[in-house]
């Protein structure tokens, strides 16, 4: 069990108990949204028909997916105004923008990958493959939400909008649902389960706590931040990078 | 022993030639008397004249005809009292009733009320005898060529037998009156496809020995009772007709409800034709009992089609309805059915692309909101529980039996019709609400763009994403182990 903390070893807190809650939350709503969206995408497949009737049926699972997509947008908001809300009173900071470095790291780690530079990028509190990850869903989830609602209330829409934004929105939600699953599927569950380091399961998300072996290998910077006693520091050389995404602050808790 | 061989040898010649006499005397000479007799009345022509009128009938006797006849052995006079060869009376006969009447009570003279009750056929000539209407023997049984009716065994078979009787206008009188004519137009009957049958293959009971009498409530009740008869061969057929709407309706005592010789008739029962007269033919039985459906369906596309070009590409009435299983039109389990009806045709391209017709219709349908909630309602009413909501199919959109070209100014898929048929399901709906339905289109450049360039850009965007994805894998791993 490499990805859990060995006997002796020293452990460093990463997540907080908001954060655990969070990922059980989106754990639990994504694989709803997932298994009642992607088989009626799906719907033609035998598993998918399958699936459906054991829920119950189409009309069940379309009910089922619009209780869960309201969970779904229920806890956004709510990461959403927590991760404002810790910014703004300057509990938390902002390090799950997208700067220049996320660039720069992901050119490192490809020479590094080739064999053209001798270690790995040093990253941050979340390296560019964790951002990649957070911002497709979180900005999916926009898009998902948005073209949902209209899906799910197309009369009231149409009166305001031209009819075609109907087929529109459900392109829109089939396709960007199977994006956010195979960034979910291939790629998340491959770093979190199958990628060597962590095998076979990351449990830093489920216990709160990495290994401080993990932590310079993949989180240098955070861990010399940490050790140094600064509790919340600001991203590294803030000053030289500029967000690249949304103004959206979120998430990075040095609690 | 010799002497037991002799008296049978003599025993058999005496027996053959008893025999041998039997066989003269059934066809011996006429008598003394009809030979005189028919020294004038085998010439032809020869007829007799009323006084009345100057109506006469034949009185022409075939020699032949009456020797072989039942009453071939009687003299003349056994029935024409008045006349005897001697003395030729003058009397003439008032006039044909008076004539009829006369060669009957010719016949009484012999034949007893009970011997002539004794068959069956006979009860209801003797029973309209008794409210006045005397019946005429001479209109069924010839006069001068009667044949024994014992077993009627010179009929060279049972048709033969039949239409000795029915080849006349005779009729059966219901409790209510109604009059059912039995006259058999046999030359009609040849013509149909039970040319082949006994009449006892239908008629079952009724044979040369048997004549069962029946009496019938009516009309009608005798037409059901007599399609009964059909099942004896065609039980497949019957078999279906018992899960269709019409025996649904039957069996509830409606005796409206069409039974096999409604549509099929009963001797002049056709050969199936699928020729596009057939095909014209089939629609018309229907009509006898859908006439306000048939109305519609002349003047929808297809019934026009199938009636002013003879066009046997358009769907009729059995082709969405079916034959003998015919089910209630206005069920869920029936209306679910619709876009695959339409699909046998719509989706087949032997059929459709010659007209310009796109066979994507059922494929796009089937695809779509409404397309993919039916087949799971249909999939759910086996295994979960009945959805009572109905979907929109191909005929709510496009009309049923009124169904018109798509292309025409008063088709009701022009999106003002459309509307009102989307606020049927969709309360509230204004008239941007239709176009959320792509009109059976495959998005394309030219229709639908948005739609096209959105999906065309996550086609492109998707496996580009994908394959990063899993080269940022590889090269995590291969590293890894690299690095170990």
């Amino acid at each position: 069990m490499k990805g859990n903390p060995a006997e002796g070893e020293r452990m460093i807190r990463r997540f907080s108990r908001l954060r655990i809650l969070e990922h059980w939350g989106i754990v639990l709503c994504t694989l709803i949204l997932f298994a009642t969206g992607l088989s009626q995408r799906f719907w033609h497949l035998d598993f998918s028909q399958w699936l459906i009737l054991k829920m119950g049926g189409i009309d069940n699972v379309r009910w089922i997916h619009r209780y869960a997509g309201v969970f779904f947008t229920l806890g956004l908001i709510l990461n959403i105004v927590v991760a404002v809300a810790g910014v703004v009173r300057g509990r938390w900071s902002p390090s799950m923008f997208i700067t220049r470095k996320d660039f720069t790291d992901a050119i490192e780690n490809m020479k590094y990958y080739f064999g053209l530079d001798d270690h790995p990028a040093r990253c941050d509190r979340y390296d560019y493959m964790e951002k990649f990850e957070y911002w497709t869903i979180l900005m999916g989830g926009f898009l998902m939400i948005l073209t949902g609602a209209v899906l799910w209330f197309p009369i009231l829409i149409t009166k305001i909008l031209p009819g075609e934004i109907i087929p529109a929105a459900k392109a829109l939600h089939s396709n960007e649902a199977l994006l956010i699953f195979l960034i979910n599927a291939l790629w998340h569950i491959i770093n979190a389960v199958f990628s060597p380091e962590v095998f076979p399961l990351d449990t830093s998300i489920f216990t709160g706590y990495i290994s401080r072996e993990r932590m310079a290998r993949e989180h240098p910077i955070e861990l010399a931040r940490v050790e140094e006693g600064v509790p919340a520091a600001p991203p590294p050389a803030a000053g030289s990078e500029k967000p690249a995404g949304l103004p959206v602050v979120t998430l990075g808790t040095s609690e | 022993m010799i002497k037991g061989k002799g008296l049978a040898l003599c025993f058999g010649l005496v027996l053959l030639a008893v025999a041998s006499q039997a066989g003269h005397a059934r066809e011996s000479d006429l008598s003394a008397q009809a030979g005189k007799c028919l020294q004038c009345h085998a010439k032809e022509g020869i007829r007799t004249k009323f006084a009345e009128d100057s109506e006469s009938v034949p009185a022409r006797v075939i020699p032949a005809a009456f020797k072989d006849s039942v009453h071939g052995v009687l003299d003349c006079t056994a029935c024409h009292a008045a006349y005897l060869p001697e003395i030729h009376t003058k009397k003439r006969f008032r006039s044909r009733e008076q004539f009829r009447a006369a060669t009957t009570s010719a016949c009484r003279g012999c034949h007893s009320n009970a011997q002539i009750g004794g068959n069956p056929i006979h009860t209801n000539f003797l029973k309209r005898e008794r409210e006045g209407e005397a019946p005429v023997c001479t209109d069924c049984h010839e006069a001068h060529s009667m044949t024994p009716v014992s077993g009627g065994k010179i009929f060279t078979n049972e048709k033969q037998y039949c239409m000795s009787c029915h080849r006349y206008q005779m009729e059966m009188i219901c409790r209510n009156k109604e009059r059912i004519p039995l006259k058999v137009d046999l030359s009609e009957l040849e013509k149909f496809a039970h040319d082949k049958l006994r009449c006892s293959d239908c008629h079952f009971g009724f044979s040369q020995e048997e004549h069962p009498k029946r009496t019938f409530r009516s009309r009608r009740d005798y037409t059901v009772a007599s399609s009964e008869s059909c099942r004896r061969c065609h039980f497949d057929k019957y078999t279906k007709t018992l899960d269709s709407v019409h025996y649904a309706i039957l069996s509830q005592g409606n005796l409206n409800a069409p039974v096999c010789n409604d549509c099929h008739g009963a001797h002049g029962i056709a050969h199936v034709s699928h020729t596009a007269k057939g095909r014209v033919l089939t629609t018309q039985k229907c009509r006898k009992c859908h006439p306000q459906v048939y109305e519609m369906y002349s003047k929808s596309v297809h019934g026009k089609a199938l009636i002013d070009e003879q066009n046997q590409d358009v769907p009729i009435c059995i082709d969405c309805h079916t034959t003998h299983d015919i089910q209630n039109p206005l069920t869920l389990q029936y209306h679910e059915r619709i876009p695959q009806m339409c699909g046998n045709c719509h989706a087949n391209p032997s059929v459709v692309a010659k007209y310009g017709l796109s066979i994507d219709v059922l494929k796009t349908y089937l695809a779509d909101f409404h397309g993919v909630t039916l087949g799971f309602y249909k999939k759910q009413r086996e295994k979960l529980y009945k959805p009572a909501r109905p979907i929109a199919v191909c005929t709510d959109c496009h009309g049923t039996h009124s169904i018109t070209g798509t292309g025409s100014s008063n088709s009701p898929t022009v999106k003002a019709n459309l509307v009102k048929r989307c606020q049927k399901c969709h309360p509230g709906s204004n008239e941007n609400f239709p176009n959320a339905w792509l009109f059976h289109y495959k998005p394309s450049l030219s229709k639908h763009p948005l739609i096209f360039i959105l999906n065309t850009a996550y086609r492109i965007f998707l496996p580009i994403m994908v394959i990063g994805l899993i080269l940022q894998v590889l090269l995590h791993v291969w590293r890894y182990a690299v690095n170990r």
